[in-house]
């Protein structure tokens, strides 16, 4: 125990002392020394790039990982975690950045199952007791404001609900222990649109007056609006803490990057993009989902298509991979049109697809980095029907160095890379096809942090300057302008609006004007 | 895999109100109902005076006993995402035991009730050795189970010996199954309780939820602070159990002990959990959908055997029902890209 070392009005402040806390997985030092404070009633922002060590600090302070050394005080009394039930047992409950709830059973089951093992738990000797358990639930949901039937299957609610029931189970771990809780939110926003984040943030706030919140994100901005005080990671260590008053967007991203932030101006397009477009789509229509989309996509260009949810904009990315079907209209590729479409037959012809779930859609987790990335185009590795390994690894190691994926062992297995890096290696495994014609990105950016970013861009921006038309789906309205040629705005399966950014240059206002 | 483990992007969603994707009908099991009807219609009317009597309706019941005690630890170990194989094995050891340790011609031994007791621990003790191997050893069930199989059927014929078969010598015995108590069979009796207390475990309690929870995704059931290793044990204990009391049952119902007592078991309960609408990825599902999926398919035989078809061709039947069922179940997740394993 330290807290006799420290000043004794500290202490009663803190809800969470770390100290020298350090981990290793093999070689990769994933958490080296870290010591940091968390203060009751406070919003800490813990940020840093892909595999700084963040996701890794939250799981040992979850009890899902144990420290290889250093110590974890909770209200002034020192604690070591050896299970999941252990962390809630103290008061921290946590909101992961996947989805941990489980879609088949209902929203008051979820909360229970946390809960079980304290004193509201709604079961006795091994049964449940329904009427107590939907009870709790629904006295919890209330006070995270959520207006949610606790009997509701999870599968069925909306994304924003489950982030909220999600909240609502990290919340209740106070009731456990009869203290403040400490809920860590692992960006819960990075998955969300606009309006449903600001939903967010009012429950942060909430959160700040019953106890403390740690809240890891990506976006600078929402984290200098919410947090009062922000930790930065950087490979492992905790390079600052700044207060938000005192620390600016530029000064954190250069904490996180340990380098400049580049211009994200638009660079000038070199002019002379060929004038047949690759991709011309006419009159395309699948009932239910779109309807009349036409536009045209030129070598060189990015189309970029904006809508709120159920604008079928996806649909219309998924039909060019030949994903889904469509009713009516054509698609031509290069001056042919399409018929028969199928995801086979789009790889064959050099179309490219990043889908936005990249855990279900995109890789095969349990396959090495370097697997993943010859799967789709083995080119140059193959050697007959075999595949030469050697071959395969020198050019996994060249992608690694290129986008610069960590850790850079291509023969780790996909999965065991955070999501920056595997959005990287996903993205790369496209790139690398010589046919690529057509590039299609399904909200590349979701997910990543800034310096990951920057690089996904700069990958799309030398794909373009290869002469690849690609097709966008940007995550905002500032990424659609920043990497689109045009920009195609949809409203309910209907093309609204089209800005030809070299002519003109709509703001935000603009695009959000027909979206909605 | 499931397809639950998908989770869908934000605004990947079609265009339609909240309220056209709300009620999705959770009284599921309408299909399967109407199969029943419809087979009782057609067999009844293809053989009036038979198929619907009631000495018809007590032999179907006590037919349908086995598949249905057997159905409910089926069903979990299945919610659970795994699979027992070792069910015919299990029955064929608890059979065995239970004749050997009653009266009968080949010892003297008569240990009464003494001896349910022992076979029924035989059962779950190769479920408990299932689990083990499975938790321990990280040995994927369909293997573990696939060799217990064996090693139950290893057991029984062991104990069957070289000698004569072992009958047994009380009538009182081996006339219970077929026995009537309210003008219905016990031993469909025996069966309707095991489903009855089946669906409140799965309903009410620990045992059940967590093996709702462990088929949905194990890492997350895990991470919820689930016991995951010590509740799959519990549920193949559970199934073996059950497999034990379907041996027992099925050597009254044979009059002797027989190491393959089980035989045509486990296609028969898979089947029904199947069928019934439980997803082998775990997860959904449940035991009255298995009971139900039972009743179907012993209506089926029990009809085509009335009808006259060839038992020949009944199994080639019962194949073809299987297959059609999973396709039907699983016709409206065919779109996005989905593969199957």
């Amino acid at each position: 125990m330290t807290s006799t070392q420290q000043d004794p009005t500290r202490t009663t402040e803190a809800a969470l002392v770390l100290d020298g806390i350090d981990k290793r997985f093999g070689q990769v030092h994933a958490v080296k020394d870290v010591s940091l404070t968390i203060n009751r009633h406070e919003v800490l922002g813990l940020i840093g790039e892909n595999g700084a060590g963040k996701s890794t600090l939250l799981k040992i302070l979850t009890g899902i990982y144990q420290p290889d050394a250093g110590s974890i005080e909770v209200n002034g009394t020192q604690v070591r975690f050896r299970r999941p039930q252990d962390s809630v047992a103290a008061g921290i409950g946590v909101v992961h950045q996947e989805q941990s709830l489980l879609t088949n059973l209902s929203v008051a089951e979820n909360l229970a199952m946390t809960a079980s093992g304290s004193r509201r738990a709604g079961t006795r000797l091994g049964f449940y007791r329904w009427g107590r358990i939907n009870a709790d639930a629904a006295a919890t949901l209330d006070r995270v404001g959520a207006s949610i039937d606790p009997r509701t299957i999870v599968g069925d609610l909306s994304f924003v609900d489950r982030q909220m029931v999600e909240i609502a189970r990290a919340v209740q771990v106070d009731e456990m222990v009869g203290g403040t809780p400490l809920v860590i939110l692992d960006e819960p926003t990075s998955v969300l649109e606009r309006n449903e984040t600001e939903i967010l943030e009012r429950e942060i706030r909430t959160l700040k007056e019953i106890g403390s919140v740690v809240f890891v994100s990506h976006r600078l901005d929402e984290v200098l609006r919410i947090c009062d005080r922000i930790a930065v990671m950087r490979h492992g260590e905790l390079v600052a803490e700044r207060r938000t008053d005192e620390v600016t967007e530029d000064e954190l991203f250069q904490l996180m990057v340990g380098r400049a932030a580049q211009a994200t101006q638009r660079d000038d397009r070199a002019g002379g993009a060929s004038q047949t477009p690759v991709v011309a789509v006419q009159g395309l229509t699948r009932r239910g989902s779109f309807e009349d989309v036409s536009f045209e996509v030129r070598s060189g260009r990015t189309v970029a298509i904006v809508g709120t949810m159920g604008s079928g904009r996806e649909s219309v990315c998924r039909a060019l991979f030949g994903a889904e079907t469509w009713d009516g209209g054509t698609i031509e590729l290069e001056g042919t049109s399409l018929s028969a479409w199928s995801t086979v037959k789009a790889v064959k012809a050099g179309v490219a697809y990043v889908p936005s779930e990249r855990r279900v859609e995109g890789m095969v987790g349990g396959l090495s980095a370097a697997a993943n990335l010859t799967l789709s185009h083995p080119g140059s590795t193959r050697r007959g029907p075999f595949l030469d390994p050697r071959a395969r690894n020198r050019t996994a190691a060249t992608w690694f160095e290129r986008l610069d994926v960590r850790p850079s062992d291509p023969s780790l297995p996909l999965g065991s890379f955070s999501g920056g890096n595997q959005q990287k290696v996903v993205m790369a495994k496209w790139l690398m096809a010589e046919e690529l014609k057509v590039l299609v990105l399904d909200h590349p950016l979701r997910g990543l942090d800034p310096g990951a970013k920057e690089i996904v861009n700069e990958q799309i921006r030398a794909a373009c300057r290869d002469g690849v038309a690609v097709v966008l789906l940007p995550d905002t309205l500032e990424e659609a302008l920043e990497m689109g040629d045009d920009i195609l705005v949809m409203r309910d399966g209907e093309v609204t609006g089209r800005f030809d950014l070299s002519t003109e240059a709509p703001t935000s206002l603009d695009l959000l004007e027909k979206m909605v | 895999m499931s397809d639950l483990k998908a989770r869908p992007a934000p605004d990947a969603a079609p265009a339609a109100p909240a309220s056209a994707s709300r009620p999705r009908p959770r009284i599921r099991g309408v299909g399967e109902v109407a199969a029943l009807v419809v087979l009782v219609v057609v067999f009844a009317v293809l053989n009036p005076g038979t198929f619907l009597t009631l000495d018809n309706l007590r032999t179907v019941l006590d037919q349908a006993a086995l598949p249905l005690v057997i159905g409910v630890g089926a069903t979990l170990v299945i919610l659970m995402g795994s699979i027992d194989l070792s069910v015919e094995g299990v029955m064929g050891a608890a059979g065995m035991t239970f004749v050997l340790l009653s009266a009968n011609d080949r010892n003297g031994l008569d240990l009464g009730l003494g001896a349910f007791v022992v076979a029924v621990a035989v059962g779950l003790a190769l479920g408990l050795l299932t689990g083990l191997i499975h938790t321990l050893l990280k040995v994927p069930s369909f293997i573990v189970t696939l060799g217990v199989w064996y090693v139950g059927l290893g057991i029984a014929t062991l104990l069957f010996g070289q000698a004569a078969i072992p009958f047994l010598t009380s009538d009182g015995l081996t006339s219970w199954p077929s026995d009537t108590t309210l003008g219905l069979p016990h031993s469909f009796l025996l069966a309707f309780v095991v489903v009855a207390l089946g669906a409140l475990v799965s309903r009410f309690t620990r045992l059940g939820r967590y093996a709702f929870a462990i088929g949905a995704d194990e890492q997350i059931a895990q991470d919820n602070g689930v016991p995951v290793g010590r509740y799959k044990l519990y549920v193949f204990a559970l199934a073996g159990g059950c497999s034990a009391l379907a041996g027992i049952v099925g050597s009254l119902q044979l009059g002797a002990g027989a190491a393959n007592v089980g035989i045509g078991n486990l296609f028969l309960t898979i089947a029904a959990v199947v069928i019934g609408g439980t997803a082998l990825g775990g997860g959904k599902g449940g035991v009255l959908r298995t009971a139900l999926g039972v009743v179907l398919l012993t209506v089926l035989n029990n009809g085509l055997i009335l009808s006259g078809v060839s038992p020949n061709i009944q199994s080639a039947v019962s194949g073809v029902v299987l297959i059609v069922a999973i396709a039907a179940a699983g016709w409206a997740y065919r779109g996005r890209l989905r593969i199957a394993k």
